[in-house]
């Protein structure tokens, strides 16, 4: 479903040489896969790479079996649009909007109707388990609840891959371990790949596959 | 729709910082408004004055009557001045037709002798359409002035009325006698004997001091004038023609000139140029300062919302609409300021007029005025296009800065 092919994406950081190096790998439809590795390692890098907000010096993205990473800016924004989901580690909810809104919002984006896009975004949500919160504003939830309407929002739009960086590092291990839980249910419930960057050895510990990167390679596994 | 509704949530997202580009987009709004409305009451004043001070809505004239002075009375004539104004009469877009001469001469009392402008008018038709009772109303309460009224309507009645300044040069007051000298039409010296029956106030100092109304009788015997008039003052029945009549009348009469009020008033024209000059500045600064403090805003707005547009970039959001978002934004300050703005210059304009201000007269005039700044919907229309074209084009730059951020770079921000 996601292949990267000799990915390389190089950037000066502190005066040193960043990014990561000729990484290639497989992830297949429904797998929650996890980037691991220390900071640094390129787990980020290597995710936005595989979610399009960056373009690599050298490689390609391949997904659903079609090149990606070369294609124009207004391509790459449809495709982040309608067949990729973010997660991020600091949730990154529009705070104007309710976790409801919010869920709406890429859908919206994409044309559906909002009587639509409120069926879709409601359920979502009920998914997640926020059902009684969606009225309420990203203020209003505590850390777990915002992580939690930040899939659904990746989620609502059903897409084939959804990246997530770090999704658990601001919540507590309460919180944490669910939430990891909840993805891998999707992933085999609905057939979405997840993609997570990582180094918290519960979420590595709920992973279909772990890819374990040092110094922006590959660590090549036993 | 979506964008304009985070829009309008972003704007209320900062309540006081939206509150204080409101407060300068209302006052600029209010300082343009009322400007426009003071204006408009200036220059319907001046227009009012032009028209019924003689000029009517067009004037009728010799061909070159504008060029160079007269060296001896009605040498530039409508040789059959009368005929002319039976004829225009007869036009449906015409009210009436008021001939006149203008002449000039002597005016003595005893041993005092001071020169004058004369103009000789139709004594039943004038009041009617011209101010000569505002301007005798005004005169009455001069020195000397008790008891004027207009001249009579008997063409054997040698009257005249006086400016105030004439007047008091002569020691005239109502009911002197004096004695009107000029030159005929054929050059010869010729002198009439008149009673002052009022003296006018005509609200300029200058022609106060020069200026007198005779009869039409009483200025064709002194000139000798017969059928001959300087001019006709042509009142119109629709004002707002007067330009389509104005090129229709000269192509019906091609041997005179048809002259529009607005031609020949050139205090009115020097006034509204003026006017246009001032307020057009304060006016170029106030959209400046409406740019600058919406300009800033939004920026602001923009630098504290960098990682949320990283996150809109990455969720799959072109950067066209980062730049529409922050015109929407624009568009919703500009709508809020123009409706806020109009409800605060209805109101002050209604309160001002209420206080009943006097203004202090303008410059060259006698007469102070009340205030009464007018209600104008163009001037508001387009004081709320000006203020929002300002605004759409100060979100540019923020829209912009917006739009070219790297959704990596966005991402990282703290």
């Amino acid at each position: 479903m996601l292949e990267l092919r000799n990915l390389t994406r190089a950037y000066e950081l502190g005066g040193e040489r960043a990014g990561v190096f000729g990484v290639s790998l497989d992830i297949p439809k429904g797998c929650l896969a996890v980037l691991a590795g220390p900071s640094g390692s390129g787990k980020t890098t290597l995710l936005q790479l595989a979610g399009l907000l960056d373009t690599p010096d050298e490689g390609e993205v391949i997904l659903d079996g079609e090149a990606v990473s070369g294609l124009p800016e207004k391509a790459r924004c449809d495709l982040r649009l309608k067949r990729l989901g973010f997660v991020f580690q600091a949730f990154n909810l529009v705070p104007v909007l309710s976790a409801l809104e919010n869920v709406m919002l890429p859908l919206q984006l994409q044309g559906v109707t909002e009587e639509d896009a409120r069926g879709r975004a409601e359920a979502a949500l009920a998914r997640v388990g926020l059902a009684d919160r969606r009225h309420h504003r990203p203020g209003q939830l505590s850390g777990g609840q915002q992580q939690r309407a930040a899939i659904a929002r990746a989620l609502a739009p059903d897409p084939l891959l959804v990246l997530a960086d770090e999704p658990t590092a601001s919540l507590d291990h309460a919180h944490g371990g669910p939430l990891m839980d909840l993805m891998a249910e999707l992933a085999s419930e609905r057939g979405v790949t997840f993609v997570v960057a990582s180094h918290d050895p519960s979420v590595i510990a709920r992973a279909h596959r772990v890819f374990r990167l040092a110094d922006g390679r590959l660590v090549p596994q036993d | 729709m979506i964008l304009a509704r985070l829009a309008l949530r972003n704007l209320l997202r900062q309540r006081r910082r939206t509150a204080l580009t409101l407060m300068v987009v209302v006052a600029g709004f209010l300082a343009l408004s009322l400007a426009g409305g003071f204006m408009a009451q200036t220059f319907q004043g001046l227009s009012d004055a032009a028209i019924r001070g003689g000029l009517g809505h067009l004037q009728v004239m010799p061909p070159g009557a504008m060029e160079g002075d007269e060296a001896q009375s009605l040498e530039k004539a409508l040789p059959d001045g009368e005929a002319l104004a039976a004829r225009l009469r007869q036009d449906p877009a015409v009210a009436e037709v008021l001939p006149r001469i203008q002449f000039m001469g002597l005016l003595s009392s005893g041993p005092r002798s001071v020169a004058f402008l004369g103009t000789a008018v139709d004594p039943a038709l004038e009041p009617k359409y011209m101010a000569s009772a505002e301007a005798l109303k005004d005169g009455a309460k001069a020195a000397g002035g008790e008891g004027s009224r207009w001249i009579s309507a008997d063409p054997a009645a040698r009257e005249v009325i006086l400016g105030v300044g004439l007047a008091r040069a002569l020691g005239a007051s109502v009911g002197s006698s004096l004695t009107l000298m000029s030159t005929t039409r054929d050059g010869a010296l010729n002198a009439v004997d008149v009673d002052v029956a009022g003296l006018q106030d005509l609200g300029l100092r200058e022609l106060n001091d020069r200026f007198l109304t005779v009869s039409l009788a009483t200025a064709s015997q002194l000139l000798d004038a017969g059928p001959a008039r300087s001019r006709l003052s042509v009142v119109l029945r629709r004002p707002q023609d007067t330009a389509a009549e104005q090129a229709r009348i000269q192509a019906l009469l091609p041997e005179t000139s048809v002259k529009p009020w607005f031609e020949l008033a050139s205090f009115y024209r020097q006034v509204k140029m003026l006017y246009f000059a001032i307020f057009g500045f304060m006016g170029l600064v106030l959209f400046l300062v409406v740019l600058l403090a919406t300009a800033n805003t939004l920026l602001m707005s923009v630098m504290e919302r960098v990682r949320e547009f990283g996150v809109l970039r990455a969720m799959g959001l072109q950067p066209r609409q980062l730049l529409v978002l922050l015109q929407w934004e624009g568009a919703f300050l500009g709508l809020m300021g123009s409706v806020l703005g109009l409800t605060a210059t209805l109101l002050l304009r209604a309160g001002l007029n209420a206080l009943h201000l006097q203004m202090p007269a303008p410059p060259g005039t006698s007469h102070g005025y009340e205030l009464n700044i007018h209600l104008v919907p163009a001037v508001y229309a387009l004081v709320a296009l000006g203020l929002q074209a300002t605004i759409q084009v100060s979100a540019l730059f923020p829209g912009l800065k917006a739009a070219q951020l790297r959704i990596v770079e966005a991402l990282r921000h703290v």
